[in-house]
């Protein structure tokens, strides 16, 4: 994640132009060398996506045999997905892509939103906050945070199965029980992650909003939560895309496929003990890909330095 | 209308460290005190407790007849200036100034006549519309004076808001704050440790130390009467020279020996210190301020003098300081340290100035002459003394040696 300069700093500190031209091997060691670098880096990151794009156009299913430029472009494996009802002859499952997609979506917007809210409380608590446990709730988040969350699996599945019974909105098979787990695996990391940048933001202009008369809910919205929109952009980002891969705890909670996350509908098409179906596999994670890509374009502008330049002599 | 009022105010941190002790004293309303003293020495843990930032640990704060001790800041109706600022950075120069007016949610035209009469005041007009980083030093803290004036509270709190400022902006602020004090005539409390600050501004000054006021009184009281040897050392720049002697009586009256030097202490002063004569014979601390010292070759009145070799000459063109040494022990108790530097760091520095010469036989004087001296470094010089102006104090308790003992 590109961390852009917002002030006109950026141009005044870009290195003034090298006076000489190099040429030959001086160029190569001085320059050259770290376009081959670049290049390695950017192929070693586009080679997946290069076999997923080719996988989705390919009208050969299996993989071993095919190769990056598909002999036959079609897009077969894209109408797959949409397709609700088998057709005679056909291979492919009837899928529910759709809503999967729709199911996805929802869960991870509102996980990247909820995260963000909850996390931001917290660490504006525990940075501008003096009570008592202060240190020992910093500590406890993080050390929870040291355990795999595979290891909470089964305790999750028989707390949700129980809660269930008594809330039926969180019990088993729904989105916003999924949601809750989600909220309380992340609020560790997110936490620290915010209360170190409000941490960076002066304690002086709490202190001069009391003054005039704030409260401590119009220091968080007003003041806090403005200057803090990097790392909220960048929390928001994380959350949304981590749960949008999550597989493990999906599959635990949400147990129909009408209910079921992307990762999970996806994943039954390579799952099928006669037939692995990498075509329509990988059209939908494709599709898939573009919410994440859109979402992070969206944010970058976000993503700045300097909010809180001239909010004290520096 | 308020009038300010510390009641034997204490602060404690934890169990022991001790902010500031048996605080009391009252400012007047409309008056401008300024709280003076090196770092660490309270007075803005004592502004903070006004402004309710911090807790009072004993004691009462009234504002205006109210004690506010369980008042918060809001309640107060107080406004702050602080020491960098602190302005919104993602707020404009208009909304920074009108924040406070729409938490209280004044009518949009009232907030707007207002921002408009701020800015006025402070020259800020066509700065409305921008944003804190694209002011400068100067123009940033005219926004947080014009956040505090336009709520029209009932008293000011300053921070030392001058000392991020350049040198010479520093002194035309200086003015100006004054200024705008004086025309909306509120209470204001300010913090400095900056004793020249704390002399021009402050219709009274308060100097503390240690968590203590050491003295309150106005700036020329203060000067010319100091209580003890801290508020002595510590008011005044170049600063008060003080060095040991020896009170010894001679004839009818009254003489201090410096070395082997001597200055007759006229009979008035002595008169109206009777204290003095029960240190005969005792050594004691003798205070001269660097005006009361003179170039004998350009001094017009003539009077009891000292020689001494002159070390160094700051030619300052309206006046020369020259420091000149003198062979009598220096006084280098923490009093003295502590007022003679405000960076709490830097009194090693100056201990080992004040006691240069090493041996502790020999002490320099700084002396204010007039620009047609003609003093050269590294030659004799016989110095003028204006023995009318002595200043004496207990070497053991610090205290001076008071008129007001009649």
């Amino acid at each position: 994640m590109s961390v852009v300069e917002r002030t006109e700093d950026a141009a005044i500190s870009r290195p003034k132009a090298v006076a000489r031209r190099l040429r030959g091997p001086k160029w190569f060691l001085e320059m050259g060398w770290r376009h081959v670098v670049a290049i390695c880096a950017c192929l070693f990151a586009l080679f997946p996506i290069a076999y997923v794009v080719s996988a989705a156009f390919n009208a050969d299913q299996s993989l071993g045999g095919s190769s990056l430029i598909p002999r036959h472009v079609t897009l077969e494996n894209f109408r797959a997905i949409f397709r609700t009802s088998q057709p005679a002859g056909s291979e492919f499952l009837p899928a529910h892509y759709v809503r999967w997609f729709l199911n996805s979506m929802l869960i991870a917007g509102a996980t990247a939103v909820a995260t963000v809210i909850l996390g931001a409380l917290a660490a504006y608590a525990f940075s501008r906050f003096r009570f008592k446990g202060r240190r020992f709730g910093m500590l406890a988040l993080l050390l929870i945070q040291m355990f795999p969350q595979l290891l909470a699996v089964v305790a999750i599945y028989l707390i949700v199965l129980r809660v269930g019974d008594v809330f039926p909105v969180i019990g088993l098979n729904k989105p916003t029980a999924l949601i809750v787990v989600y909220l309380g695996g992340a609020m560790g990391v997110n936490t620290w992650l915010m209360k170190g940048f409000f941490d960076t933001i002066p304690s002086e202009l709490d202190e001069s909003a009391r003054v005039d008369g704030a409260t401590p809910a119009q220091i968080f919205w007003g003041i806090i939560l403005p200057l803090a929109t990097p790392v909220l952009a960048v929390i928001a980002l994380i959350s949304f895309i981590t749960t949008l891969n999550e597989y493990v705890i999906a599959s635990v909670i949400l147990q129909t496929t009408q209910k079921q996350t992307l990762p999970l509908g996806l994943y039954q098409y390579i799952d099928q003990q006669f037939g692995k179906h990498w075509g329509p596999f990988a059209a939908g994670v494709l599709l898939a890909a573009i919410p994440a890509a859109l979402l992070f374009t969206f944010l970058q502008r976000y993503i700045v330095q300097g909010l809180t330049a001239g909010a004290v002599k520096g | 209308m308020a009038e300010v009022i510390f009641d034997k105010v204490e602060k404690v941190y934890g169990n022991d460290v001790r902010a500031v002790h048996d605080l009391s004293l009252e400012i007047g309303d409309g008056e401008f005190v300024v709280l003076v003293g090196p770092s660490g020495c309270g007075k803005t843990t004592a502004l903070r407790m006004v402004a309710g930032l911090e807790e009072i640990s004993d004691g009462t704060v009234s504002i205006g007849g109210r004690v506010v001790n369980e008042l918060t800041p809001k309640e107060r109706d107080i406004a702050m200036v602080f020491q960098n600022y602190a302005l919104y950075p993602h707020l404009s120069v208009s909304d920074n100034i009108g924040f406070g007016l729409r938490l209280r949610k004044m009518p949009k035209e009232e907030v707007a006549s207002r921002i408009e009469w701020a800015a006025k005041l402070l020259g800020l007009t066509p700065y409305l519309d921008r944003r804190p980083k694209e002011l400068s030093g100067g123009q940033r803290q005219r926004v947080a004076m014009g956040r505090a004036i336009v709520r029209h509270p009932q008293v000011f709190l300053m921070d030392e808001p001058l000392s991020n400022l350049d040198a010479k902006l520093r002194v035309q602020m200086r003015a100006e704050i004054a200024r705008i004090q004086h025309e909306v005539g509120v209470t204001t409390i300010y913090v400095t440790h900056d004793q020249v600050e704390a002399m021009t501004m402050g219709d009274r000054v308060a100097v503390m130390r240690k968590g203590e006021l050491q003295q309150m009184d106005e700036p020329q009281k203060l000067y010319d009467s100091p209580k003890n040897l801290f508020v002595a050392s510590f008011i005044g720049s170049p600063a008060m020279n003080i060095v040991e002697a020896t009170v010894e009586r001679r004839g009818g009256g009254i003489v201090v020996r410096l070395g082997d030097q001597e200055l007759p202490v006229p009979e008035d002063v002595a008169r109206r210190r009777p204290a003095l004569s029960g240190y005969s014979g005792r050594t004691l601390a003798l205070g001269i301020r660097p005006e009361n010292l003179e170039d004998a070759s350009v001094a017009r009145n003539g009077g009891a003098r000292l020689h001494g070799r002159v070390l160094l000459t700051e030619a300052l063109g309206s006046e020369i300081l020259a420091h000149v040494q003198i062979d009598a022990a220096p006084v280098v108790t923490d009093d003295v340290v502590e007022g003679a530097v405000v960076d709490e760091t830097e009194q090693v520095v100056a201990a080992d100035l004040l006691g240069e010469s090493g041996d502790g036989r020999r002490t320099t004087f700084v002396g204010r002459f007039d620009a047609a001296s003609r003093v050269k470094p590294d030659t004799d010089i016989e110095l003028v003394v204006d023995t009318a102006k002595l200043q004496f104090f207990d070497l053991d308790t610090g205290h001076a040696i008071h008129e007001s003992a009649v």
